[in-house]
Order: structure tokens, then C-alpha cells, then sequence
């Protein structure tokens, strides 16, 4: 159990080190980033796979139906924890903001990797609540899309240059809605194409630097050093808690769904359910939201 | 900066002994130094700073009638090198700290150097100026221009001497070649070319065209999410201008030889030690980065630097390294603290002695470590001014790592990670060495035999 716990605190510390990398001088560090990607990866591992059957709270709705999957399984994580999700935690997450989560992520596995799809869709027909769902899915956007080049707006090509804050970061999911595109255009970003030049302006201080790295790539001559907006990830983070404290579904949805991958190294079909993990890092949402 | 320098180190052995000297010299300079390298001779210590400073020591000829001050080294020279930039493209700021310096063999009275900082390398001129022309014809002395109408005889400017001054002069600007953070420069025997390395490519120059490079090393995936390396350190052979190493956050080597291909993506050599699978971790991975590579001034050997340790590689052995000496061991139970405090990403570098027969590294708590080849004995000193009394020896420390601790020990937990030594260069022929401790710099010598 005190590697979970390890894992846990070092993901917490992972994701901070990324949020912060940010606002560093100079830019974001290309190599720092990518070693705190692979912490907060092999972390991650840990606290997935170790696995600690009966802790988790019995009669949980969702929980048997689970499908068993090592490592990638939505029913894995769950089964793990030692806290149930605390029924207001259900309760209070917004209905429209799972709901418009979820399309997005279907989008987001193409080309061929299947696998980010697979525990989606599982997930989606046994977890309790849409707020696995969600999460589930934030974190997909978070994990996978090595495949999001495909399709989407002709940026693709162009998409490679684009470099993310950390590896596989900067990628925008091209299933995602035209409208969050502009969320996280910030000065860094050059503005996708076609996007609609709506920001809301907290979305914006929170989220800079390379927001619309992939559209942008499509616009640019040269290449840059796109640093991906990994501080999404903190958002995705933020997100479950942010919208149980924003009223407004709109707002919730555009936070989450202008997520790009997160900080990972290659690393196909890395699924997990984080809820638990994202209601447990509770330090975070004051942080988060607090931006 | 404030510099410290004196007699006092000898071999590392037992026998000798290093330490620090008398006289001390105060400079106001405040920034961090980021860099320190020794010219080809010798002669010329360069240093710079987080604020974009280059400052040049220049050894004293030494003076019989004061053979206490065997040769120290007095400011030389200070110039801007480079100064913060914004990039309004990518809305970012270029740092102006250098991040490193290489000195070009001496060609004629001038010298010259290469300082880099994230994205631009510049080539410097410096030059003594000891004389002055007076009696100009259409200037007075102090500059103002004369009538020319009102002129009626001509004069010939004479040379006058004047107190010497050193003119510091950017001679070439290198730019807009990286896209990434440039963390080495490296400059080939031949003297005509050098390298620039960011975190994924490698760009060869020639020392007098700026508007072209040569890109010889490509590492930057197609997808970069599928990105797993960074290169971390470059350098050319010193004897044979067709091969150059790279070192990559991955812990392995590469060497390449650019007469095989116009592109060296594919190494030539490829070194890496394999890991020992009890000592895994979660950071693994980033202790075994590596921070620093340098070839032996032989061309035998080259040496990596990763966070716990230093290896000495021969060229011809690509499996394993054929020394590996400990640094700080003691900090591999700590590693989830100096995650969490950023220590585990500093980058150490290290350094050979003249007859590459020792080693030289930093640590923490303002302490480095010296390691000798040949009789396989290191050694642990601080820089430090408290510490160290004019004309004394530097005592040796040790640290305990656990159980009890011996008077004189510092345990691992009162260790002040703040006091780091990054930056440390060696004379290529002399017994001095140059430590940077933040933003002081101590210079150590020899102590005469």
C-alpha cells in the first residue's frame, strides 16, 4: 500500500512540476519535462498495477461489472482504492459535462490504435455514473492520442513540428469541438484555423503556451518549439473538481475538452480510470481552481 | 562573483594536498556562474554567468620577487555577451544565461571564444590594445572633429603607449539555427568548424559563415509524442575532426563519424551500460541521464557524468564502461526528496586533468570530488571560504551516510543542496583548478613541491 501511496504523492509532484514548468523563463525544458513524464509514468504503472483487491467500497454500483483488464482497466484503478467515491462527489458532478466529454474522446482514437477506444466504451457500459466516464475519458485525452494526427483539419502533417511541452503533449484532439480550440489559444498559440476567436479569459491565463499547437503547425512555415499545453493535464485534474465548484456546464465541458495528451512518452493504450485518484488529489482543486 | 584562489593543491593522493590560497578578491558580480572553461594555454580562465557576463581571468606571469602569488588569476576582461531576448513569435523569452563557453586555439596576438546561450552562439574577439594614436589631424584629442578649412599643416600621428585595454568584440553571431534549448558547442580539431547541440539536433558551422548550418544529427521523431530522448551533451574528438559523441538523457553514447554519412542519425558506436535491475526505481530513468561527456585530452577515452556517478568509457568498448567512480551514492535513498526539490535535474559537469590520469566533479553542499585513475583513490574538498584558511590545505570531507557520525563528517541530512557545483574546470597542463560554487568562484593551485 506505501507504493500507492508513493506513486500517488509522486504523480501529484509529476503534475505540479509540469504546471509550473510554464511559467518558467526562457521556455518550457524540453529534457526536464520529458524525465518528469516518465516518473509520473512509471508512477503511474505503479499505482495501477499494484493491485489491492477488497479495499475498494463493496456494493459500489459499478464496481463487479468491471471488465478485468490489467493495467488498462477501468475496474482496476477502482478496485484499488481504499476510499469509496463519496456520494456527493457523484451527485454533484454536472450531468452535461460527462456527456459532451465523451464524444470528444471517441474522436480522439484513430489510426489504428484501438485501444483507447476499447476501455472507453467499456468503461462507459459499466461504471457507476457518468463521472468515471469522464474522467476516464479526460485521461484518455490525456494518455493516448498518439493517434490524434489522423484526419482533422489538414493539420496533421504539420502537426509533427509541433513540439510539446512534454512528450506527446501538444497534440489538440482533433475530435475536439472547434469551439475549445480558442481556450487555449494564448499569445504562445498561434490560433487554429477556423477556430472561432472566443476565449474566456481565466481559461486562457490558465492555459498558455501551445494550446493549438497542432492547428497551428498547419499555419507555420518553420518549426517551433511548441510547448503542448500539458497544463491541460493539471485542468483535466482540476476539472472534477472545478465543476462540482463552477455552476456552469459550459464552462466545465470547454475545460476539459480543450485537453491535449498528456506528458507521456510513447506509450500506446494507457488507459486507466484516474476518478479516484483526481477526487483524491485534493490539494489540487484548490490550486487548480484557484487559477 | 567573488573569486578565491591561492597555492596549495597538489596530486590526488594522499600525499598532497590542495588548498586554498591568501589573497582573495572581491567582485560584485551577483549572477550565478553558469559556465567555466580554461583556455588552450592556459592563461585565460573564462566564466559566465546567468546574466549573460563573460568574465576572462588572465593568469599573472609569475613573479620571483612575489612567489607567493605564483601565477593568480586577475580579471582580464568583462563583457556582455548576451543579453535576455523575446521571441514575439513564439511568445517566449530567450534567457541570456551562457550556458557554455569554448575557448578557439590561439591563432595570432587576439583570442577568441564561442559563448552560447539557449538559442544563439556568438564568437568573440579579444583583444589587447596598449598603445594609442595622438596628433589626428581632423580630431582633437578629445574627439571633436576639426575645420578642415582651418587645418594648415599636417602632422603624422604617433603611437603612444596607454594603459592596456582589453576590447572584447562579437566577430561573428550564429542564429536562428535551433529550435530547441542549445546545450553544447563544441569546437573540431580542424579549427575551422564546431557544433552546436540543442535537445534534439546537432548542427555543424563553419567559424566564418553565420547564415548556414549543417544539420548532422536528427533525433526528433516524426510524432513527438512518440519522443523518448533528448540529447544532453555533444563533442568532437579532439584529434580526429570526423567524429563527434552525443550523449542522450536515456543514458546511453553515441558516437558518430561524419564521414559516413552527411547525416549521422545512425551511430557509428553506440555505448550504453545496462541496467542493473535491483537498483530500479521510479527515477531510474532520470538518475541515469546524462548531464556531461568529454573526451580525454588522449582521444582514448571519453567520461559520462549521470547524476550518481562518473564513467570512464574506452572508445573501443561499446558494452560497459571501463570505470564507473561514485559521486554521491548516499543521495540514491533520497531521490524522491531531490525529485521533489529539483536537485535531481541538475546537471553536473566533469572534467579531466591535463594527463588524464584524474577526474573531477561536483556535488552538493559546495563539495566536489576528485578521482584518481591510476592509484584509484578519491577524494572529497569544499569550496568554501569558511572553511578553508589562507596558505592551508584543504581538508578532505566525508560524508555520513548513516549510523553513526564521526566527528568531522557531515551526514547526509544537513547537506545543503542549495550549495551545488556544477561548472569546475581543470588547467590542460597545471595542477589548477577553477570551482564554480554558485556565484563565487575559487580557483585552487598547486601547492609548490
Amino acid at each position: 500500500m506505501e507504493f500507492k501511496l508513493e506513486a500517488h504523492r509522486i504523480v501529484s509532484i509529476s503534475l505540479g512540476k509540469i504546471y509550473n514548468s510554464r511559467a518558467q523563463r526562457g521556455g518550457i525544458k524540453l529534457h526536464k519535462n520529458l524525465l518528469v513524464s516518465l516518473v509520473l509514468r512509471s508512477a503511474r504503472q505503479v499505482y495501477l498495477s499494484d493491485p489491492c483487491p477488497g479495499l475498494y467500497l463493496a456494493g459500489h454500483p459499478g464496481a463487479p461489472a468491471l471488465p478485468q483488464q490489467p493495467g488498462e482497466s477501468v475496474a482496476g484503478p477502482p478496485a484499488c482504492w481504499g476510499e469509496p467515491p463519496p456520494p456527493a462527489a457523484c451527485a454533484a458532478w454536472p450531468e452535461p459535462e460527462p456527456q459532451l466529454e465523451l464524444p470528444a474522446v471517441l474522436e480522439v482514437p484513430r489510426a489504428g490504435d484501438a485501444e483507447p477506444a476499447a476501455p472507453v466504451t467499456g468503461a462507459g457500459d459499466t461504471l457507476q455514473g457518468r463521472e468515471a466516464e469522464a474522467a476516464e475519458a479526460a485521461w484518455c485525452r490525456v494518455e493516448g492520442p498518439r493517434e490524434t494526427a489522423v484526419g482533422g483539419a489538414g493539420v496533421p502533417a504539420g502537426g509533427s513540428d509541433v513540439f510539446p511541452q512534454g512528450p506527446g503533449a501538444a497534440r489538440r484532439p482533433w475530435g475536439c469541438p472547434p469551439g475549445d480550440e480558442d481556450k487555449t489559444s494564448v499569445p504562445a498559440d498561434r490560433p487554429a484555423p477556423g477556430s472561432t476567436p472566443l476565449k474566456k479569459p481565466r481559461r486562457n491565463s490558465e492555459e498558455q503556451s501551445g494550446g493549438a499547437a497542432a492547428a497551428a503547425a498547419a499555419a507555420q512555415e518553420e518549426e517551433e518549439m511548441e510547448t503542448g499545453n500539458v497544463a491541460n493535464l493539471i485542468s483535466i485534474f482540476g476539472s472534477s473538481f472545478s465543476g462540482l465548484l463552477r455552476k456552469s456546464p459550459g464552462g466545465g465541458r470547454e475545460e476539459a475538452e480543450g485537453e491535449e495528451s498528456g506528458p507521456e512518452a510513447a506509450e500506446p493504450g494507457q488507459i486507466c480510470c484516474d476518478k479516484p485518484v483526481l477526487r483524491d488529489i485534493n490539494p489540487w482543486s484548490t490550486a487548480i481552481v484557484a487559477f | 562573483m567573488l573569486v578565491c584562489q591561492g597555492p596549495g593543491i597538489g596530486s590526488v593522493t594522499h600525499k598532497s594536498t590542495w588548498a586554498l590560497g591568501a589573497r582573495t578578491k572581491k567582485w560584485l558580480l551577483a549572477d550565478v556562474i553558469s559556465t567555466v572553461e580554461f583556455s588552450h594555454s592556459g592563461d585565460l580562465l573564462a566564466t559566465g554567468d546567468k546574466g549573460g557576463r563573460v568574465v576572462i581571468f588572465q593568469r599573472e606571469q609569475e613573479n620571483k620577487s612575489r612567489p607567493h602569488s605564483r601565477g593568480e588569476y586577475n580579471v582580464y576582461s568583462t563583457f556582455q555577451s548576451h543579453e535576455p531576448e523575446f521571441d514575439y513569435l513564439k511568445s517566449l523569452e530567450i534567457e541570456e544565461k551562457i550556458n557554455k563557453i569554448r575557448w578557439l586555439p590561439q591563432q595570432g596576438a587576439a583570442r577568441f571564444l564561442l559563448s552560447t546561450n539557449d538559442k544563439t552562439i556568438k564568437l568573440w574577439k579579444i583583444s589587447e590594445r596598449d598603445k594609442r594614436a595622438e596628433g589626428y589631424n581632423l580630431k582633437d584629442e578629445d574627439g571633436r572633429l576639426r575645420d578642415p578649412l582651418r587645418i594648415t599643416a599636417l602632422r603624422v600621428p604617433i603611437l603612444k603607449p596607454m594603459d592596456l585595454m582589453v576590447e572584447a568584440s562579437p566577430r561573428r553571431i550564429f542564429a536562428n539555427a535551433h529550435t530547441y534549448h542549445i546545450n553544447s558547442i563544441s569546437v573540431n580539431s580542424d579549427h575551422e568548424t564546431y557544433l552546436s547541440a540543442d535537445d534534439l539536433r546537432i548542427n555543424l558551422w563553419h567559424l566564418e559563415i553565420t547564415d548556414r548550418s549543417f544539420n548532422i544529427v536528427d533525433i526528433k521523431p516524426a510524432n513527438m509524442e512518440e519522443l523518448t530522448e533528448v540529447i544532453t551533451a555533444a563533442e568532437f574528438h579532439p584529434h580526429q575532426c570526423n567524429v563527434l559523441v552525443y550523449s542522450s538523457s536515456k543514458g546511453t553514447i553515441r558516437l558518430c563519424d561524419m564521414r559516413s554519412s552527411a547525416l549521422c542519425d545512425r551511430h557509428s558506436k553506440f555505448f550504453e551500460e545496462p541496467e542493473d535491475p535491483s537498483s530500479r526505481s521510479f527515477f531510474s530513468e532520470i538518475i541515469s541521464s546524462v548531464s556531461d561527456v568529454k573526451f580525454s585530452h588522449s582521444g582514448r577515452y571519453m567520461m559520462t557524468r549521470d547524476y550518481l556517478s562518473v564513467k570512464v568509457w574506452d572508445l573501443n568498448m561499446e558494452s560497459r564502461p571501463v570505470e564507473t567512480h561514485q559521486v554521491h551514492e548516499y543521495l540514491r535513498s533520497k531521490l524522491c526528496s531531490l525529485y521533489e526539490n529539483d536537485c535531481i535535474f541538475d546537471k553536473f559537469e566533469c572534467c579531466w586533468n591535463g594527463s588524464d590520469s584524474a577526474i573531477m566533479t561536483g556535488s552538493y553542499n559546495n563539495f566536489f570530488r576528485m578521482f584518481d585513475r591510476t592509484t584509484w583513490r578519491d577524494v572529497t574538498l569544499e569550496a568554501s571560504r569558511e572553511n578553508s584558511k589562507p596558505r592551508a590545505s584543504l581538508k578532505p570531507r566525508r560524508v555520513c551516510a548513516g549510523g553513526k557520525r564521526k566527528k568531522d563528517e557531515v551526514s547526509v541530512d544537513s547537506l545543503d543542496f542549495s550549495k551545488k557545483i556544477l561548472h569546475t574546470a581543470w588547467h590542460p597542463v597545471e595542477n589548477i583548478i577553477a570551482v564554480a560554487a554558485t556565484n563565487n568562484l575559487y580557483i585552487f593551485q598547486d601547492k609548490a613541491n
